[in-house]
């Protein structure tokens, strides 16, 4: 439970009295422009930051009191590896940080395939390699609750989606709260979304009670001259406005019936994008 | 477990200066030992006084590794698995001891060798110097530049390159060693260990008093690598 959360650099406020409650295990997507304080409110959840006012409770403690060792995991969008170390050498050191045996270093080599990589110098690989190292130090043990700001940026799509496969696997028992730039990433995986404004929290709730402000599908489609308008199209794709989605299937069938070939449907607004306005 | 990993750590990064610091004051060494009208006669009175300034240019490694940790955001994770602010500083105190007793154990190891070596005879003012003024103002010197170092590195935009706290409290931490020195020469001889013995004391625990104020006072964010 987060409860009237105030936190910053310097004095300056970058979150203002937010609060909220998280008790279901589940993926929480946190949105928000650039400045928003995504990152700030990683920080503070984290620990690394000293909230200016507020409280932040986990199981009824707060965090900041009792908790010597807090019951979370947390990634950062920087990659936090420490100099003239090899990969197999910075999970050993975070191994030993968290008070994990050696044989987590193993089994999150193999989880993540770093196989390849854990005798290379750190600084000797690529961003999107660096990110999965990088990544791997939060599965050197299990904490019930994730913070993860930003784990997909700077992935190639393939290890984006093997990384969301995981926090989706996380998520079945754990809670996580995911920081993503990519709102379609974000709309894939997320059950919440706690979308901030300005240091404040701007929508707190289930990504599914979002709606669009208007319903737009693209169809991809060969035949539909006649049937669709040409002059709304984006690409290969017919916009068609609907009252929701429960008129998709009564266009599919008219569209049918005059012969159309349809390839492709799907929708163009994500409802997530009305949280950036 | 930390300080361990620190020191290693440490060694890796700052072998550089380890290896520039010890060979400098070799090259001076061999300079006093081999060169110069009567080789070998100033050994005795110079050679105690150069090593402390060699000391703090080869324990640098302790200050890069601080720096470096939090810049590369090491400190942002260390302070979320709940790593004291507090630890953060002792690691570096002890990454920069350990450099400092390395580069002495080299340095007088080596510089005593080859001075018995030759012949040269050391008088028990060289022990003297050695035991009140080398040795403890060497891990002074070394300290008071990590001390400086790292608190200017941690209330500074992250920066590295010469003109970095890495780059300038080196410079700075020979001062301590200089000004001990002068003051130790316009003293009675008779209290002139008395004075670097003391001093090199003292700025070794004004370094630890300091940093311990700056681990309570100083917020958690001075850690991070983006302000």
């Amino acid at each position: 439970m987060v409860r009237d959360l105030s936190s910053g650099y310097r004095g300056k406020k970058v979150l203002d009295g937010i609060s909220f409650t998280i008790d279901e295990p589940a993926i929480y997507v946190v949105l928000g422009p650039n400045g928003a304080g995504k990152t700030t409110l990683f920080r503070t959840l984290a620990g690394v930051l000293e909230p200016y006012a507020g409280s932040i409770e986990i199981d009824g403690t707060d965090s900041r009191g009792s908790l010597a060792n807090p019951p979370l995991q947390y990634l950062s969008h920087i990659d936090g590896f420490p100099d003239g170390l090899k990969v197999d050498e910075g999970l050993r050191f975070y191994s030993k940080v968290q008070g994990v045996s050696e044989r987590d270093v193993e089994r999150v080599v193999h989880l993540l395939g770093l196989e390849e990589l854990r005798y290379k110098f750190f600084t000797e690989l690529s961003q999107g390699q660096r990110k999965r190292v990088s990544i791997a130090r939060i599965f050197l043990q299990e904490r019930g609750i994730y913070l993860l700001d930003e784990p997909t940026s700077n992935l190639d799509p393939k290890l984006a989606r093997e990384i969301r496969d995981l926090v989706l696997n996380l998520s079945k028992n754990d809670l996580v709260l995911y920081s993503s730039h990519n709102l379609f990433e974000a709309k894939e995986i997320g059950k919440y979304v706690l979308a901030l404004k300005n240091g404040r929290v701007g929508y707190f709730g289930l990504l599914s009670d979002l709606r669009p402000k208007k319903y737009v599908i693209g169809v991809r489609a060969t035949g539909a001259e006649g049937a669709l308008s040409a002059s709304a199209k984006k690409g290969d794709y017919y916009l068609q406005e609907l009252a929701g989605p429960e008129e998709v299937p009564k266009l599919v069938q008219e569209l049918t019936a005059k012969g159309v070939l349809i390839r492709e449907i799907k929708e163009m607004e994500n409802p997530l994008e009305d949280l950036f306005a | 477990m930390l300080e361990v990993s620190t020191i290693r750590r440490t060694l890796r990064i700052g072998w550089r200066y380890l290896l520039i610091g010890a060979v400098v004051s070799l090259l001076l060494t061999c300079e006093l030992l081999f060169l110069g009208k009567k080789p070998g006669s100033a050994f005795d009175a110079t050679f105690p006084l150069e090593i402390p300034l060699f000391a703090v240019l080869g324990s640098t490694g302790g200050l890069m590794t601080f720096t470096s940790d939090r810049m590369k955001g090491v400190f942002e994770y260390l302070l979320a698995y709940r790593v004291r602010p507090r630890n953060l500083f002792i690691n570096g105190l002890l990454a920069t001891a350990a450099m400092t007793g390395i580069f002495l154990v080299v340095a007088l190891s080596v510089g005593v060798g080859l001075a018995l070596d030759r012949g040269v005879s050391l008088t028990q003012s060289f022990w003297e110097a050695l035991a009140y003024y080398t040795i403890p103002m060497s891990f002074a010197g070394a300290l008071v530049t990590i001390t400086v170092g790292m608190i200017w590195a941690a209330v500074s935009t992250p920066r590295t390159g010469i003109n970095s706290p890495v780059g300038i409290a080196p410079i700075i931490g020979v001062g301590p060693t200089i000004l001990v020195l002068l003051a130790a020469e316009t003293a009675p001889s008779s209290d002139y260990y008395f004075i670097t013995g003391g001093a090199s004391l003292a700025l070794i625990l004004a370094a630890v008093a300091m940093l311990a104020l700056s681990a309570r006072l100083m917020s958690r964010e001075r850690f991070l690598s983006n302000l």
